[in-house]
């Protein structure tokens, strides 16, 4: 045996070998879809699928914009001070509370779809109101936002906020030009979490939402159901997960990826 | 201060656990007799008729969710080691990593793309001889599910094994244990508490799956939990045993109540 083959070397080929077929692997659904969809009528190449998603189903591809938008705010609003109240102060009980507040991501989505879709009916009357569709998909994505926002303020020591105020900020001076824009990656990264969740939710959103909203999953949900399978849908699936993952990589751009750390990613 | 955190406190208990009680309410009453103007009848019979009737949808849930899990922990601990260990372009695998992330649907869509007479897997098995293979079925159920809880499964592990120093493994070695020794005296003991929380975490995530039985299973897979949920609850307004099967499911996901609790610590720290 020569030392180019020696066992060593072999077990690190077949270490790489082994991630790069796991990888091919998870893009091989996404690869099958793009393929379709540039497939014509004659199963010749063609682009005039996708004609087809920037024509018919823009009105769909709005509402999943506009709904993840919405939800993106509602998110902020409340996971950023609920953040800075489980690590600023000490209090008993607050892992509790913390698992109490991220339990919604353990729970099914289809438990959660009847559940919410029932007390809509009988209880807050949302069911024909887009807000109805926007808190559902607030419950069961801030929790995604608000993990990356404790950690992130967890690694930010208080002198940054001590200082400001021994020279005179006031309190909102204080979050709004230390506090927020130091944890900013942290917060950029529940964000994107949230709006890839929210983006490509179809299941929840199939349960809650009302008659006149149709979101770009929900589409590709009815048409897999009833119209069998059609390029033009696989089109409208590739340009989702094409958006979801321009935002993943702007965000690996922008901040790197140590942020996304102990969320959802290694 | 409790003040802060109040408005994600009210979203959860106005949207979360309230309903949750309520459909606790709704699994008790009679078919959809909540809405009949002489009052709800409450009744046992749902929860009877999960077990006389039910049965076997309950049992497919669970076989399809643990296989899941038990896949993706025998490819997922060799490929969180290489990655703890071996791999230095992880940013590179990270990016891939997020494609299951977009959701089961697309995984389910894909495949049965895939899986279709003409598909590049029809095409590769035909390849090798086999005529007319029944593709749609538990292994590829199986299959889906495990793509898209793989990430979790591996993250799990990998912050359990990138917290085992690389030297102990040395030391095993040194002392002239085989690497299959090493494996099973010191790796898994002391990754024990990842292995555990990513099978409870993909079992329970895997429970509620919806998209992949439906697209890519036969029959038998088609009977799982929450599609069977969706049809009596949405289609034909049962709502007390859409309910009822609600709370099984919910059962059965809260395996992974105990992971919630432990990564809470692992978040807020001391």
């Amino acid at each position: 045996m020569n030392r180019l083959l020696s066992t060593r070397r072999l077990t690190d080929i077949a270490s790489h070998a082994y991630i790069w077929l796991l990888l091919l692997l998870f893009v091989m659904p996404f690869a099958a879809l793009v393929n379709y969809s540039l497939t014509g009528p004659r199963g010749e190449f063609a682009l005039q699928n996708f004609a087809y998603v920037f024509g018919s189903f823009t009105e769909n591809l709005g509402w999943s914009f506009r709904i993840s938008l919405l939800t993106l705010l509602i998110n902020l609003a409340i996971s950023l001070p609920a953040a800075y109240g489980l690590v600023r102060y000490n209090y008993p009980g607050k892992h509790l509370l913390f698992a109490f507040l991220s339990l919604p991501l353990y729970v099914p989505a289809a438990v959660l779809g009847i559940a919410l879709v029932l007390t809509f009916n009988f209880t807050y009357r949302l069911t024909t109101s887009e807000w109805g569709l926007v808190l559902a998909m607030v419950v069961g994505s801030f929790p995604l936002m608000l993990t990356p926002t404790v950690v992130a303020l967890k690694d930010l020591p208080i002198v940054f906020e001590e200082a400001a105020q021994c020279l005179g900020a006031s309190k909102w001076q204080t979050y709004w030009r230390v506090v927020f824009p130091l944890i900013g990656p942290g917060i950029g990264a529940g964000m994107l979490l949230c709006f890839i969740i929210v983006f490509n939710e179809y299941l929840v959103t199939l349960f809650v939402k009302p008659t006149f909203i149709t979101t770009a999953p929900v589409r590709v949900f009815n048409l897999v159901r009833t119209a069998g399978l059609l390029p033009t849908t696989a089109a409208l699936a590739v340009v989702m997960q094409v958006i979801s993952f321009l935002a993943v990589l702007l965000f690996f751009r922008i901040y790197g990826t140590r942020y996304l750390k102990g969320t959802y990613l290694l | 201060m409790l003040l802060l955190v109040l408005p994600a406190i009210a979203i959860v208990v106005l949207f979360l656990y309230y309903p949750l009680l309520f459909i606790v309410q709704m699994s008790l009453t009679e078919g959809s007799s909540y809405l009949s103007p002489a009052g709800p009848i409450y009744t046992l019979q749902n929860y009877a008729e999960m077990v006389s009737r039910y049965l076997p949808n309950v049992l497919v849930t669970i076989e399809l969710a643990a296989l899941a899990a038990i896949v993706d922990l025998i490819f997922g601990f060799p490929f969180a080691y290489i990655l703890v260990r071996k791999v230095r372009y992880r940013n590179l695998v990270r990016s891939f990593m997020v494609f299951p992330m977009f959701g089961a649907l697309y995984i389910a869509f894909g495949m049965r793309f895939l899986l279709l007479p003409g598909g590049w897997v029809y095409n590769l098995l035909k390849s090798f001889g086999i005529q007319n293979p029944q593709l749609y079925g538990l292994p590829s159920v199986v299959f889906a599910m495990a793509l898209f809880a793989f990430p979790f499964m591996v993250l799990n592990i990998g912050t359990a094994l990138s917290n085992i120093d690389p030297t102990l493994e040395e030391a095993a070695a040194c002392l002239g244990a085989h690497p299959l020794q090493t494996l099973q005296r010191v790796l898994l003991p002391l990754s024990r508490a990842g292995i555990v929380a990513g099978l409870m975490l993909v079992f329970g995530w895997s429970v509620g799956a919806f998209a992949e039985p439906l697209l890519l299973g036969s029959i038998n897979e088609q009977r799982s939990l929450a599609w069977t949920l969706y049809q009596r609850g949405v289609v034909q307004t049962d709502y007390g045993l859409s309910t009822t099967m609600g709370i099984v499911l919910l059962i059965l996901a809260f395996a992974v109540t105990y992971v919630a609790l432990r990564q809470s610590k692992g978040v807020l720290g001391e």
